[in-house]
This record gives C-alpha cells, structure tokens and sequence, in this order.
C-alpha cells in the first residue's frame, strides 16, 4: 500500500494523478464546506490532528523487530513524512503573495519609505530570474573559466552580494556583544559576581592570551595544573555548564511533552480553538 | 550495549506512559475544581505592563515568532501572541507580526484573526500587519529591524525559537527605545536576551505561558501534572546515581543485570 | 538652580556604544595587521576529533556533514578545512554532504577541492562530494538502509554508486566516521538519534562556540568522540595537522577582543561602584 505514494512513473501517469488529484480535493473541499457547519469542521480538525498525532506516535511505540526495526506502521512513514513536506513547499507560495501584498501596497500608494519595497521586488525579481536562468543553462562541471553572461551576474548577485551580507550581519553579533556585555553586567548580587568570575575564566580559558596568563603553572602532575585557565575553563564547562544544560533539557523535554499532549488531545486554547464552542 | 532509538524500548514506553498518565491524571483533577498554585512569573506578568506602554504612547507593538515553522514552540508563541492579541484590542492598539516560515503564515493569521474576533474586536484585524518577512535568519532579523524602525514600535514581543538573530533583533530593539519581553525554550538564546531584554522568560517557564496566562483548568492542571513528572525524574537521577556509585565502588563488572538496566533501559 | 555635574564615574557606565564599536574594531584590525602570536595547546575535546579520524579502519568511509552557510563561515570554514586536512594527512576516504543550508555543500567543496590539489587526491576515488540533499531524518534513515538509492546522485549529478570509491558502499556499516559540522541547532540530535544510537556509528562534531556548551553533555556521555568549539577548535586542529591557518589568526584577534570587552566589562562595574560609593558618601 506504501507503493501508492511512489513518483508517477511516465509523464502520462502524472498528468492524470495530478487532474485526479485537483479534481478529488474539489470535491472534498467542497462537500466539507456544504455538509459541515463550524462545528463539525471543528470536530473534524480536532479528528485529523488525533490521527496525526496517534500514528507518528504509535509507529515509534508499538513493538518492532528485525534489524533495522519495523512494525506494521514503519514503510509509511517515509511516504507521510514525503507528503507533509510537500505540502509545506506549496506554502513558499503563500509568503510570496503575503510579501508582494504588502509592498505592493506601499509602492502603488506611495506611502513613506515605499523607496525600500520597490527594492524588494527588484532584488526579488533579479535573484529569481538570474537564479533559474542560471540553472537552466546547464552549465558542465567542473565549471568552464569563460561562463554565459547570466551566470556572471548570478555570481555577483549570490557570492557578491547575499554571502557576504550574511557573514556581514553575523560579524555586527560581536559589537552587539560587547556593548550588551558593557551595558548589562553589573555585579549587583553576590550570584551576578559569581557568574561574572565564571564568564571572565571561560572568556579567557577560550583565547591562548589566558594560556599564556597561567603559563607558570605546570601543565600535568601537579594540583596547581588545574588552575591553569585553559583547565579551569574547561572545567566549568563541563562540570558546571553540563548538568546545568541536561538540567534545562530535561525540564523542556517535559514541557514539551505536555504541550503535545495538549495539542495532540485538543485541549490547547486560544490558538486555533475559538473560546466559544 | 544500548537499543535501538529507531523506536522505543519497553523502558521508554512505560516511562512515557507513566508521565503521560500523570499529566492527565492532573487535567482531570483540575477540571473538577481542585484548586492549583502557580508561582509567579515575572516575564509573563509583564506583557500586561508592555501593553499598557504602548497604548500609552500611542505607538504599535511588534511580536516576532521566530525562526521555525509550526513546531511546539512556535505553537506555543502563538497562544502568546494570542493573550496579546485580545489586550491589544481591548486597549485599541495596533501589534504587527512577522513570522519566518512561510507555513506559519497561515496559521498565525488565523490565530490573530479568531483573537480579534474573541475580544469583540474582529474590524480591528488588518491582514498587512501579519507579514511572512523572509525565512533566510539574517534576512528576517534585518526584515524585522526594518519595521520596528519605520513604524516606531514602542514594545517588542520575542517568542520562539531564536538563534544567532536574536541578538541583532533585540540589540536593535533596544536602541530604538523599545520595551522588550523575549521568551525561548532553548538555553544558547538566553544570554543575549538577558542581556538585551527588560524581560526574560527561560526554560520550561515558557511552556507554562498558555497556563499562566489564561489560568485555564486544563492548562494549569497540565502545568502541575509537568512538576510532577520532574521531581520524579529528579528522584530517578539521584537514585540512578547512587546506585550506579555503589556499583562502580564495588566493581560490579559490564555484565551486571542492574548496570545493563541503567545504561539501556532494558 | 544647575543640575550636578555628572561625574566621572557615572560617565564610565555610560560609554556611548559607537565608541566600544570603533575600539572593538580598532582592536581586531590591530591584531590582524600586527597579530601577538601566543601558543595554542589542543584540548582534549579537539583531540578527540582528530583520534576519531585517524582510528578510522581503511575499509570504511568519512561522512563529513558541511551544514553551514557563510553567517558561519569565520568559524565553520576553518573547521572544515582542518577536518579535511587530517583526512588527507592520514590517507582516509571521506565524504561531503549536506542537510541545511544548501549554500554550505559549494563553500566545503571549494575547500575540499583546493586541499585536494595539495595532497594530490582525486575526486571520487580519495573523496567525493555527495551534494544536498532535502529530507533531514528521512535521509538519514534512507542513508542507514541502503546509501546508493538514498543518496543517487553526487555534487556534479553523476550517480555516486558509479564513482570508484563507492565500490561495495552499501549502507551505514560502511561509514566508519560521522562528523557533523555546523552552526544549526537540531541536525546533531538526528544524528545521534538515527545513525549513531542504533547503529553505533563514532560521531564527532564541530560547532560555533555560541552552541557548543548546549552539546557537551553528549561529549560527556560518550555519543560523541570529541568536538570542535568554534575557531579555537579549529585553531586547535591546525596545530594537531600542522598547519596554522585561518583560525590561528582568528585566535590572536579573539584574544584581545576578550580582553577589550573583560576591560570595558570591568570599567563599567568600577563605575558603578565608585558612583555609588561616592553618592553613599555624599549622603553621609
């Protein structure tokens, strides 16, 4: 039965599967907006996401055997899992139409800073363009040292322009850093000293300038080796830091047990369950 | 040594089954009156004050989603943006959205819309101002900047799962004057918001948003029945390291039945 | 009547933030111009990658994870290079794929080609370059059943079952080595949860060092055989493969703008103190 969702194998067979597929949900949608009332499309939402739910969890909980280990449930969670994230890709579409609306709107009207979505969209149109362009050149590989005037701009545009943007924001994290850190700790309490000796030695540990400080102590055989900021560094991170995080990890494991428990048996309010029912 | 995690082993699904059974088992008792403390939470007890800022001066808020699509956290930021949603129609004040995943989309609209809708509010609902920005991190950091900036909002909401942006996000929020209240599950954030926020909730205070804020029987009966569960895994730790002590003191040796148990669960 | 003067003290809690900016970056232009060149001894986190590599059977293959994009690149890049470096050094076959991002396959394998001229290694007989590949857990597990059919086909989209180093590469016994390099949250429990926990296939990572103090409890349990933290996990490999690089410089930088933010850290707590002290002072 997993054989149903395998890729249509002639250009034919898709044709059809996807005509059938279009004209199946039209039906569907169409029968569930004329029989059901808000109440049974509530019931029925509260139905698809119990089944969801009960058959991701019963495929890893119901006994398996074998080598890798299967059960009854295990060949269709490949295709399921297939499914979802194409139905996930089709929401792309979703973003573009919720972008576009909204520039659109601020260039058509002309409203303050309409400057900056006008070059949304011709940086959107360009990577698009350029990129598909690009692609559809079939370039051989390795590629040739002379390329097609689109691949020189789409090699502006990505490696020129979108990569070093992006390594670029990442670098303003270290100024954001070290204002936040000038800013913010002060040693108010004795705990915010604590922390603040904790940060210093794992700040230095981590830079051989804090090798260097404690180089006069001895590296091995001694007690005094332990002190060596590179040590010590390393000791907080692992015998302070580690239980701290499988701490949180367990608490938010829990957590997120709970919340999907709620979820899965609808007893989440206020995200998609309208207060009244 | 060990089992397979492909699927569960019989000590995984008794142990969840257990916790299971004990958060329901608390729903249950709090549906039927049984009367349930939660602590404060002071980064959950603000958002009524970040509110009351915004209105005050006559400037929107901001609330960002984070990162991912519709996993739990996100979820979760979403019954949070909802508790904002019906203060905000209450106190007529505007509060854009942007979202990172294009799949959330939909879902955070309709959230927004029935919140609107639940405070009496549903003219007040305005589609441009839940917006997908971009799902490339930086993109959205910069893309939400940019409307904080440009519209001056006077409090900013963080809730989900944040990463390497959240201290470009919440730096810039700063500068710009905003009152800011962040919220993440996941520990590697929290530094920078600490750092950045006036608010901060951590850890598994996060899960208990929807129970804080709403006060929700199921809710809270869910939120006491999670404590449980910690103390007993609490318990189970400190039981597990002593026995495992004793047994590295006395040399048990890999095949000890007891050692097989605590190292695999079965 | 005129306001107090403010004083000293109080303006050293102030600093305007324009200024920490421009000595920050006076600071790392400083080193990289003129770099103060300390040692750099390797941890035992670091080692432990490089153990991992080298105990390797020559039979089985590496499967190098490049899941970073260039926001990553300062630290992810270096560790890159080193972790191939050390395969080339020790004569291992290995592997380039990617999850997420897309971006990260192209960038490791223009490091990877570059190294191979050096080493003299040919694509798809000493490495080769399976590309990205979308699907996250569903990859993995394809990839531990059957790795030609889960993978197809390689960077350049030639099936990799036809590249010679393939040869009798079935499924995830002939992985003898994962390393996972990233800057991504949430890849490193897959890993762990689908190809190492079941079927005990030796994990290493590298990381940013944002992330990595979220990881250790997996180096601490043994799931993973060491790790690399950001750039000084990288400067470390450098000195383990012997050729100091991109992350050498890096650490001289790091280390003076450590010592810059402890400094301005500090001249803010001092001019809290003293401000309070002085106004305690005053009351008096």
């Amino acid at each position: 039965m997993a054989h149903l969702f395998d890729p249509a194998g002639t250009t034919h067979a898709l044709i059809v599967y996807l005509a059938l597929s279009l004209v199946a949900s039209f039906l569907l949608l169409l029968a569930l907006h004329r029989l059901l009332g808000p109440r049974g499309r509530r019931w029925l939402v509260v139905l698809v996401t119990f089944v969801g739910g009960l058959f991701f969890g019963l495929e890893w909980f119901y006994p398996a055997h074998g080598h890798p280990s299967k059960n009854f449930l295990t060949e269709w969670i490949e295709p399921v899992s297939n499914m979802l994230a194409v139905v996930g890709a089709f929401t792309v579409g979703l973003g573009i139409y919720s972008l576009t609306q909204v520039h659109g709107r601020n260039v058509l009207r002309r409203r303050i800073g309409w400057h900056n979505s006008a070059a949304f969209f011709l940086a959107m149109v360009a990577m698009l363009v350029f990129t598909l362009w690009e692609h559809y050149l079939r370039l051989p590989q390795p590629t040739p040292k002379l390329v097609p005037w689109p691949k020189g701009v789409y090699e502006i545009l990505f490696n020129g322009i979108f990569m070093p943007l992006q390594a670029a924001t990442f670098s303003l994290l270290a100024f954001y850093i070290a204002s936040a850190a000038y800013r913010a700790f002060r040693i108010q309490t004795a705990e915010a000293g604590l922390m603040m000796a904790a940060a210093f030695i794992v700040m230095l540990g981590q830079v051989p300038f804090g090798a260097w400080l404690t180089s006069a102590l001895p590296e091995v055989g001694s007690p005094l080796a332990f002190f060596r900021l590179e040590k010590l560094g390393e000791w907080v991170m692992s015998w302070l830091n580690t239980p701290a995080q499988r701490g949180i990890t367990f608490g938010i494991a829990v957590g997120a047990l709970a919340m999907s428990l709620r979820i899965w048996l609808s007893l989440e309010r206020g995200t998609f369950f309208s207060e009244q029912s | 040594m060990g089992g397979s995690l492909e699927h569960a082993n019989w000590f995984m699904t008794v142990l969840f089954c257990a916790m299971s059974a004990v958060i329901v088992a608390s729903v249950v008792l709090a549906q039927r009156g049984r009367a349930m403390f939660i602590r404060p939470i002071p980064g959950l007890a603000a958002i009524d004050e970040a509110v009351g800022r915004a209105t005050e001066m006559g400037r929107p808020m901001f609330f960002s989603t984070g990162l991912h699509g519709i996993t739990i956290v996100t979820l979760q930021a979403l019954a949070i943006l909802a508790h904002i949603v019906r203060l905000a129609a209450a106190h007529a004040t505007r509060l854009i959205v942007a979202t990172a995943s294009s799949t959330l989309l939909p879902v955070a609209e309709e959230s927004v819309r029935e919140a609107y809708a639940a405070a009496g509010r549903p003219e007040s609902y305005r589609a441009d101002d839940v917006r997908f920005v971009s799902d490339d991190q930086f993109a959205y950091a910069l893309g939400s900047i940019g409307i904080m900036a440009r519209d001056r909002t006077a409090t900013n909401f963080f809730f989900g799962s944040f990463f390497a942006e959240a201290l470009v996000l919440t730096e810039n929020g700063r500068a710009l004057g905003a009152l800011q209240v962040a919220g993440c599950p996941d520990p590697t954030q929290i530094p920078f918001f600490i750092a950045t926020c006036d608010y901060v909730v951590i850890g598994d205070e996060y899960y208990a948003a929807s129970a804080y804020l709403t006060r929700e029987p199921t809710l809270t009966g869910s939120l006491v029945g999670q404590d449980i569960v910690k103390a007993a895994i609490i318990l189970l730790v400190l039981v597990g390291a002593a026995i495992a002590t004793y047994l590295g003191a006395a040399d048990a040796g890999a095949h000890n039945p007891l050692l097989k148990l605590l190292a695999q669960g079965g | 009547m005129q306001p107090p003067p403010i004083s000293f003290w109080h303006r050293a809690q102030q600093i305007p933030r324009h200024y920490i900016y421009l000595l920050l970056a006076a600071v790392v232009v400083w080193q990289l111009l003129f770099p103060i060149r300390l040692p750099i001894a390797p941890s035992v986190a670091t080692r432990g990658v490089y153990d991992a590599i080298a105990a390797v059977p020559d039979d089985q293959l590496i499967l190098i994870s490049t899941d970073w994009d260039a926001s990553t690149e300062a630290e992810t890049a270096p560790q890159t290079q080193t972790v191939i470096e050390a395969c080339f050094q020790q004569k291992k076959r290995f592997c380039i794929m990617n999850l997420q991002p897309p971006m990260g396959v192209k960038l490791a394998h223009d490091i990877a080609q570059k190294t191979a001229a050096r080493y003299g290694a040919r694509y798809g007989v000493d490495w080769c370059n399976w590309g990205y590949k979308y699907g996250y857990d569903n990859v993995l597990m394809a990839m531990a059943k059957n790795i030609p059919k889960a993978i197809g086909g390689d960077f350049y989209g030639k099936p990799v079952a036809s590249l010679p180093m393939m040869e009798g590469v079935k499924d995830v016994k002939s992985i003898g080595l994962v390393v996972e390099i990233t800057g991504l949250s949430g890849l490193t429990e897959m890993w762990i949860g689908l190809i190492q926990g079941p079927y005990r296939v030796p994990f290493a990572s590298a990381y940013t060092a944002v992330m990595a103090p979220g990881y250790y409890p997996f180096l601490d349990s043994g799931q993973m055989k060491g790790m690399l933290v950001g750039a000084k996990g990288a400067a470390e490999m450098e000195v383990l493969v012997k050729r100091p690089g991109k992350a050498t410089d890096i650490m001289n930088v790091q280390s003076w703008a450590h010592v810059l933010i402890i400094a301005l850290i500090l001249v803010g707590n001092a001019g809290y103190v003293l401000a309070r002290v002085r106004a305690g002072g005053r009351e008096r």
